[in-house]
């Protein structure tokens, strides 16, 4: 009787080890899949809609708050006369920020640059993209698992994805 | 159109914190564009710049196509002291690499 608890016991333990293995395991893996990668994203990258791009480089691509990032004004402009070059500078107050994404929706390839911060970045963050046809241009910003975007259309005399 | 041959980093210390400004020399050919005679010009673009600070990592940005041609960033380090190393470098889908280094004014 007491040989079969014990027996019981064990296995229990047992279980319960393997199983917070596997946890931690897994848990490790999806915390660091970009570092254990460390490769260029191409899904993301040749990725043809934003959701798609959104999908392959976060795993989601649905949107939690729209007020806590922003462009700054005039950068991206409204009005850009060469698409080969647009500046853009976003700025947000949001911390721990894991990922920021800059999109040109009607672009080919939608995903222009994906930005992984550490803990010692500070926005905001300047750059320049190109930008191929009148298009909203958006940031997205991935912070304790969420995601917060924000949207300007931009218009361009010249195209600039050649 | 002044040619521009090499990379440029700038890092200043501004109210406490470090701004960096990078401006890399890559051409960043999509490869939809076309050249004189109307073919297509391969890709060639930088795919990954990473950023260091006294031998720390603290930015990796994935560049797409869409990154303009003579990529240029700006962004903030918290803190820093002037004579600190800012080191960049960067690989584009051909293998080309690229590093560039200064101190923090």
């Amino acid at each position: 009787m007491v040989d079969s608890v014990n027996q019981q016991r064990r296995s229990v333990i047992k279980g319960a080890i393997s199983a917070s293995t596997l946890a931690l395991v897994a848990a490790s893996g999806l915390l660091l899949p970009q570092r254990l990668l460390a490769h260029w994203p191409s899904d993301a990258f040749n990725a043809e809609t934003v959701e798609d791009a959104l999908l392959a480089l976060v795993g989601q691509a649905e949107i939690a708050d729209d007020t806590a990032l922003r462009f700054k004004v005039g950068s991206p402009p409204s009005y850009a006369v060469n698409g080969a070059s647009v500046p853009i500078e976003v700025q947000s107050d949001l911390a721990n920020i894991e990922r920021v994404a800059v999109l040109v929706a009607k672009n080919p390839s939608p995903l222009a640059m994906s930005i992984e911060p550490t803990a010692a970045l500070k926005l905001p963050f300047k750059s320049m993209i190109k930008i191929a046809e009148d298009s909203d241009v958006i940031a997205v910003i991935r912070a304790d698992g969420k995601l917060y975007k924000t949207t300007r259309f931009v218009e361009v005399d010249i195209g600039g994805c050649a | 159109m002044g040619v521009i041959t090499k990379d440029r980093i700038r890092a200043k210390l501004k109210l406490g914190d470090t701004t960096v400004r990078v401006l890399l020399a890559h051409p960043m050919h999509t490869g939809r564009g076309e050249n004189e005679d109307g073919d297509l010009i391969p890709a060639e673009f930088v795919q990954d710049f990473r950023c260091w600070r006294n031998e720390v990592e603290v930015l990796t940005i994935k560049c797409g196509t869409a990154t303009a041609k003579n990529p240029y960033f700006s962004f903030q380090l918290v803190g820093g002291e002037r004579g600190d190393r800012i080191t960049i470098r960067w690989v584009d889908n051909l293998g080309a690499k690229g590093t560039a280094e200064t101190t923090v004014k």
